[in-house]
């Protein structure tokens, strides 16, 4: 017992002059780190953090490529993964660029005064304004409309209503993505239950009726393809539409009442190493050939004026109005609520 | 003699503390200070979180039914590989290491694919559906766990069966009075100390584990630690302090493990090693015996790989997956995607292979010359470094991967290995060196006394000690734990997901990606290509381990 005391105890010595140690170096690096500020490397290469579609962000990058020069270094997550890795990399930036898949998140990357201002992007009139920052912070670049996503064998009654759901025959039938790793899903809560008063109360009835909360996007879809459950609620649409185009016996609908249409949005990191190589990147994302790699992905595009593919055009959704500016507090207690009820 | 002195100390200690120690101290930095100010209010918003005491009751709970889990597989398995007429297939040893070289994730995603509404089973047995619901419980998630952990204690059990097996038998035979009080009083004192070692190591790696909690844990609602742990890292809000206090709490409740492993180790270690080689008998059962034994080994055989490689294949084959088992729905065509030159799944393949060679390798080289240093422990330095270099093990991984990347981070470090490939190699070594450490102290502390005595009065140097006496006896052991390093990161995903450089990407990364955003029959073909290349590579080393044997007698 003595033994293993004493053993403890210098273990905690050791960790408290290390600690000591990092203290006492602190000062110095300020100093190193002006110096390296000073004389910044030359940079060939971009490194992107983006959050999926994992098909368009590489045909994006590839495209980007041949067209620049510039070599991509792409890291691929949940909008949640990237926020996290971003918020572990604070002494040590590696993004030049992030793609989310949530404006929410990424005004509040702006609010923290984490981005660079690209007012002056090619193209960025053409952009739906609702998606984008007016300082230049940030683009929605492409959009994807949340909806009921259902498996077409074993639904016989469609939902035509979020309400729908509530009813008996979905009992034990349908799923969400985990909103706390899908910026879609989140985005959904948030435009639902800001526009739609009863919104509580319907999601307190699907909870009710065995509603289950079902991992990222993909996997809550995964569920309605090989038939676990029925249907997705805020399934996101360019997921349902690709696994259709593939012979999955999947569709999906927007309710009559609205739903919410989440943007991806693309921003310059402050602490961006290359920075023209990063305005390329944006300017590419909304010139008219980025934006039909994000229709071909059947994605909504930013720039409403390239034509949408197998898919329902921006103007034939019903859409809840939301107002992204400033809500990722908002969101934060949404989800917090959220989490309340399911966990 | 060897392995001793200050400078050798010196030296693996800086080692293990850049290694596995540093990245622990900057966790408990940024638990602890905040602005640059020493602050605990920290923890006191931990224990103010009710869900720390519900998720923590979870977790001790599934570790306490893993355990009873694994010990049901694997002890009666232990036996039938040494005291029945199977001994003598061993390739049923690297069979029976599949379960454990399969992804967790993946493994429980089989399950999932399996026995949901409408999964596999329900489309080959109508009138299951009832099934569906009992599987969907902790039950079904222990039973998962189980399988996949089982092999691990397994071969602990089976490796301290067969070295018993020698000298000690021959002993009981004589002057033992029953067979059944040799068992008593011989061979099942002299397991206990294997044994506590291995399911206290599967209650750590229990409430370590994440694949399995993530996947099958969120579809019914059972939250653990690890998952806890996970939301607060890498989920939106992302809250890391509240991560890293989460994790010096979870590693709190795994020192208290450790140190009762550790005295009941000490009290039942027992050297049962003197050289002998342990005498191979032919063992002739009886028919009943066999039978069962036989039964036995299929049934585990077939929950713990038949049926999660069941849904892993078919759906790696399926051409349309809501269309399910029907005929003409299947095809080669994610196969054939993966082995396209330039495919993304094949180079994270690759990068795989190349990280975990050599994880494999340095953490064998580093591990050997720990072990040797520590020997039994008996010096407060040697404990010192036991206790360090085994740290990775009783620490969830997701916590060290975290400590790593804040450490790499630090602003006052002159040159970072951070969004390297150096990186990944580095934490692999760090989470896996106590494996390599592990296997080498167990089999040198098998190994007698007069060894060392008889190598120091006739070993003319110490390389020649290191060349002819050492390496040979420990060979068995450093393979082994090469063989086990190389597995498990060939699955590691946590650490991947965190600290790979962008572009980079490894199977685990691959394939988990798949399930998120793209094509789920892809990954799979994936995992199916990483385990069946395992398999043959775990051939290669078992006929390697062998010849190495026969080298060193």
């Amino acid at each position: 017992m003595k033994k293993r005391f004493k053993l403890l105890a210098t273990a905690g010595v050791l960790v408290a002059l290390t600690l000591a140690g990092c203290g006492n170096n602190k000062s110095a690096d300020s100093v190193n780190n002006e110096a390296a500020s000073a004389k910044p490397k030359e940079v060939q290469t971009l490194t992107v953090y983006s959050a999926g579609p994992d098909g368009l962000a590489a045909n994006i990058q590839q495209a980007f490529e041949e067209k620049t020069g510039i070599k991509v270094e792409m890291f691929q997550g949940t909008t949640g993964k990237i926020l996290s890795r971003l918020e572990a990399e604070k002494n040590n930036p590696v993004a030049d660029i992030v793609v989310l898949a949530s404006v929410a998140s990424m005004d509040g990357l702006k609010e923290s005064n984490q981005l660079h201002s690209y007012k002056e992007a090619e193209n960025a009139t053409k952009m739906n304004s609702d998606w984008s920052d007016v300082e230049g912070y940030y683009y929605g670049y492409s959009a994807s409309a949340l909806g009921i996503a259902y498996n077409t064998k074993n639904t016989k009654d469609i939902p035509t209503e979020w309400t729908d759901l509530a009813k008996p025959e979905w009992q034990g039938k349908m799923n969400i993505p985990d909103p706390s790793l899908s910026g879609s899903a989140v985005d959904f809560i948030y435009g639902y239950t800001e526009a739609e008063k009863t919104a509580w109360d319907t999601i307190q009835l699907w909870k009710n009726n065995g509603l289950q909360v079902n991992g990222a996007n993909k996997e809550a879809l995964d569920a309605v393809i090989t038939g676990d459950k029925n249907a997705t609620i805020s399934g996101v649409d360019y997921m349902a539409y690709k696994a259709k185009a593939s012979g999955e016996p999947v569709e999906i609908v927007y309710p009559k009442s609205g739903t919410v249409v989440s943007p991806r949005a693309v921003g310059i990191m402050k602490d961006a190493k290359n920075v023209e190589g990063a305005k390329a990147y944006v300017n590419f994302l909304l010139s008219d050939e980025g934006q039909k790699l994000v229709t071909d992905a059947y994605l909504l595009p930013g720039n409403n004026e390239i034509a949408v593919k197998d898919r329902a055009a921006l103007d034939e959704i019903p859409q809840l109005h939301v107002n992204w500016k400033g809500s990722e507090s908002k969101q934060l207690d949404i989800l917090t609520k959220f989490n309340d009820i399911f966990r | 003699m060897i392995m001793e002195g200050k400078r050798t100390f010196g030296l693996l200690l800086t080692i293990v503390a850049t290694f596995a120690i540093a990245p622990l101290i900057a966790i408990v930095y940024y638990t602890f200070v905040h602005d640059g100010h020493f602050d605990v209010s920290q923890i006191s918003r931990m224990f103010d979180n009710d869900r720390l005491w519900r998720t923590l009751g979870n977790s001790l709970l599934l570790g306490i039914f893993v355990i009873l889990g694994t010990t049901i597989l694997a002890l009666p398995m232990a036996l039938i590989r040494t005291k029945t007429s199977l001994h003598k297939y061993d390739w049923l040893d690297i069979i029976l290491t599949i379960p454990f070289m399969t992804p967790p994730y993946i493994g429980s995603m089989g399950w999932i694919l399996f026995m949901q509404n409408n999964g596999f089973l329900q489309q080959l047995v109508p009138g299951t559906a009832w099934l569906s619901n009992a599987f969907f419980s902790l039950f079904g998630m222990v039973m998962v766990m189980s399988l996949h952990l089982f092999p691990f204690l397994y071969l602990m059990l089976k490796n301290t069966l067969l070295r018993i097996n020698g000298s000690f038998l021959d002993a009981a035979l004589i002057f033992g009075r029953s067979s059944l009080r040799n068992w008593l009083r011989v061979i099942l004192p002299l397991l206990v100390s294997s044994y506590v070692l291995g399911v206290l190591l599967i209650f750590i790696k229990t409430l370590a584990e994440f694949g399995t909690p993530a996947t099958f844990g969120s579809r019914i609602g059972f939250q653990v630690f690890t998952t806890e742990i996970h939301s607060y890292l890498s989920r939106w809000p992302v809250d890391i302090r509240m991560a890293t206090s989460l994790s010096l709490f979870l590693l709190s409740v795994c020192l208290v493990v450790w140190y009762v492993q550790n005295l009941i180790g000490r009290k039942f270690t027992y050297s049962v090693l003197s050289g002998k080689t342990p005498a191979v008998r032919d063992i002739k059962d009886k028919w009943f015996i066999k039978l069962g034994a036989w039964f036995y080994v299929g049934f585990v055989l077939l929950f713990a790989i038949g049926i999660p490689y069941f849904s892993i294949i078919v759906t790696s084959l399926q051409k349309v997956r809501g269309d399910g088992l029907s005929a003409g729905n299947f095809s080669f065509a994610s196969y054939e995607a993966v082995f396209t030159s330039g495919s993304a799944g094949l180079a994270a393949f690759l990068n795989s292979v190349v990280f975990s060679i050599l994880t494999a390798v340095i953490t064998a080289i580093i591990g050997f010359f720990i072990a040797l240093y520590i020997k039994k422990g008996e010096t407060k330095k040697q404990q010192m470094l036991d206790f360090f270099s085994l740290m990775p093990n009783i620490i969830p991984g997701i916590v060290f991967v975290v400590g790593l990347i804040m450490f790499w981070n630090a602003p006052w470090l002159p040159a970072t290995i951070y969004n390297t490939k150096t990186m990944v190699v580095v934490t692999y070594c760090v989470l896996f060196l106590p494996y390599s450490v592990q296997y080498t102290k167990s089999t040198f502390s098998q190994l007698d006394q007069s060894i060392f005595q008889s190598a120091a009065i006739f070993g003319r140097n110490s390389w020649d000690m290191y060349r002819y006496i050492f390496i040979p006896l420990l060979m068995q052991g450093i393979l082994a734990g090469m063989m086990m390093t190389f597995i498990i990161s060939m699955r590691e995903l946590v650490a991947g997901l965190l600290i790979l450089p962008p572009s980079v990407e490894t199977g685990a990364t691959f394939i988990y990606s798949q399930f998120e955003q793209g094509n789920v029959g892809l990954g799979m073909a994936v995992a199916v290509i990483t385990v069946a290349m395992t398999v043959v590579f775990m051939f290669l080393l078992d006929w390697l381990q062998k010849r190495g044997g026969h080298v060193g007698a």
